[in-house]
């Protein structure tokens, strides 16, 4: 009896402490979603409402109309994409490499340099990055938000990528080089499908960062033609009378693709995620 | 592999050199005639910046208080999380979420809730009578560092959590069994032996946040852009500022040339430990 009790209570104190926890993440959300919801009346009115009175999406069509958020999100998908894909692309060679040639020098060495640079953020080559840019004339375009995005998810994507590899065996290789494929036509039509949730979780990866980057995209794009989401929602903030429903608007706008994919893949994207963690 | 290196390569090692070079030469970003060895004089320039003793300290404080906050919510989150429970995968999720969500949008999202005259916080603080008025969170120079502090945690203390759980779930239950049986208390059963296991996944993720917190140029630009007067002056601010604001390449060189001494630093630290440790658990 003793036992039990303590053990409900046990219980119902982790319930209320796991309820405090999620209130703690998730009542900004809530909080952003209402604001973009209210009018601007409500916004500035004494006491704030938890629950919007005035129902409106004043806001959306503000952000997305007046303030041509569709080209920014445009630009984003575009961005985000395409380091997503080129950065998959190069990471699964890498990581085949990796995982198959393991003894070799330079495999290890080039394992080093990818762990050191990892080690080296991207706010210390903000200026030599941005000359380079400018000398190749990228500066104003989508490519040199490529070009960054995809080099600093590189190692990380071939450090999960190759554990990924590690886990299919040899002997699937060798029959299919027995049956005469090549090497690469061995990876594309024979290993590859095998570690199918592997790459989805990696792609992912690759692309929620390019999606969330800030610093580069605020940097090397200053047009508006090939802005990005993130940049565009600091532009709220510039202004003397912020718009607060604007910003709620465009942060709503900029968190749903990122909380879909998660929502619908989490399972593909936690594994992947902890398989990368534990491995360091 | 080969594809590989170029990016690395073109993208990493190569600006990493750049910087090197830069930081001993006259350099400016708009204006190419400005050029020349100068020995030390930018890192003179550097350290004669009346700024650059605050920002030294803004950035140590940015980063241990992150980091500690941060594994202690973690360290916390993971331990209840692992209780086996109705609704846990649910609750693993929307704890994970903040983590996904772009800085920017954190920032401004708890600046708005923060915000001392129409924001949420305040509200309830002074409704509840914890405050008489309301404070202004991230213009008032004494709040505004603990303030960024806090935000930083929300959003990054999903990846302790993770990281945890992963660890927390490899360690055998019938250590946990045998302990019961030997009769440790609960605190006990965690002192010797759940912390031991987590000990190495601990150095790896505090390491690896310890440098990306004290580079971190995103979240203090977007909540205070290092205000109020200078009071969340951190290190890459001033490396954005010296590069993007005055066009000084050499300064903001040196000054990333210092950064990369101190993650240098940082990363023979975490080596001797790992070794320790490897050490140790091997025996």
């Amino acid at each position: 009896m003793n036992v039990r009790a303590r053990r409900r209570l046990g219980n119902l104190g982790a319930y209320a402490l796991l309820a405090l926890l999620v209130v703690y993440c998730i009542f900004p959300f809530y909080w952003m979603l209402s604001s973009a919801l209210k009018s601007k009346t409500e916004l500035r009115g004494r006491t704030p409402t938890l629950w919007p009175h005035s129902f409106t999406l004043e806001n959306f069509t503000r952000v997305l109309v007046d303030h041509d958020f569709t080209t920014y999100v445009r630009n984003s998908l575009i961005v985000s994409l395409s380091a997503c894909v080129l950065s998959l692309l190069i990471s699964i060679l890498a990581g085949y490499v990796f995982s198959r040639f393991f003894r070799m020098r330079a495999v290890k060495f080039t394992n080093l340099a990818m762990l050191a640079s990892q080690m080296i953020p991207g706010v210390l080559l903000l200026v030599p990055l941005y000359i380079i840019m400018r000398n190749l004339h990228i500066l104003e375009s989508y490519f040199s938000l490529i070009l960054a995005y995809t080099t600093f998810v590189i190692p990380l994507c071939t450090f999960m990528l190759s554990s990924a590899f590690d886990s299919v065996p040899i002997s699937l290789e060798e029959a299919a080089e027995l049956d005469g494929c090549g090497r690469l036509r061995t990876i594309s039509t024979v290993i590859l499908p095998v570690m199918l949730p592997s790459i989805v979780s990696v792609g992912l990866y690759a692309f929620i960062n390019a999606w969330n980057e800030f610093m580069f995209g605020y940097i090397f794009i200053s047009t508006e033609r090939y802005r990005t989401i993130t940049p565009a929602i600091m532009l709220f903030k510039g202004t003397n009378s912020v718009d607060w429903g604007g910003m709620m608007a465009a942060s709503v706008i900029a968190v749903v693709p990122v909380a879909l994919i998660f929502v619908f893949l989490q399972r593909y994207f936690m594994a992947g995620l902890m398989s990368g963690a534990v491995k360091g | 592999m080969s594809p590989a290196w170029i990016f690395i390569g073109g993208l990493i090692a190569y600006p990493l050199v750049r910087v090197l070079i830069d930081a001993f030469s006259n350099a400016n970003l708009v204006n190419p005639a400005v050029s020349g060895f100068a020995g030390l004089g930018n890192f003179a320039t550097v350290t004669a910046d009346p700024h650059f003793g605050g920002a030294v300290q803004h950035t140590l404080v940015w980063t241990a208080g992150s980091v500690v906050g941060e594994y202690a919510i973690g360290l916390g989150s993971a331990l209840l999380l692992n209780r086996p429970m109705r609704g846990q995968g649910v609750f693993r999720m929307m704890t994970f979420i903040p983590w996904l969500v772009p800085i920017i949008v954190a920032g401004l999202t708890w600046g708005w809730m923060l915000n001392p005259d129409f924001g949420i916080v305040n509200r309830v603080l002074v409704d509840i009578g914890a405050v008489d008025t309301p404070i202004n969170f991230l213009g008032d120079p004494d709040w505004a560092m603990p303030t960024c502090i806090f935000v930083n945690i929300w959003r990054s203390f999903p990846y302790y959590t993770i990281s945890f759980l992963a660890a927390l779930q490899a360690i055998p239950t019938d250590l946990y069994e045998a302990a019961a049986i030997d009769g440790a208390s609960a605190p006990r059963r965690f002192a010797s032996v759940t912390f031991p296991h987590l000990r190495s996944v601990s150095l790896i993720i505090v390491f690896i946040h310890i440098v990306w917190t004290a580079v971190n140029f995103d979240f203090i630009w977007v909540m205070t852009e290092g205000g109020p007067n200078y009071a969340t002056n951190t290190l890459p601010i001033m490396i954005y500022r010296y590069s993007m604001k005055q066009f000084d390449v050499g300064a903001a060189s040196a000054l990333s040339t210092m950064m990369l001494i101190g993650t240098t630093l940082v990363f023979v630290v975490y080596y001797r430990y790992r070794r320790k440790l490897s050490e140790e658990i091997v025996g």
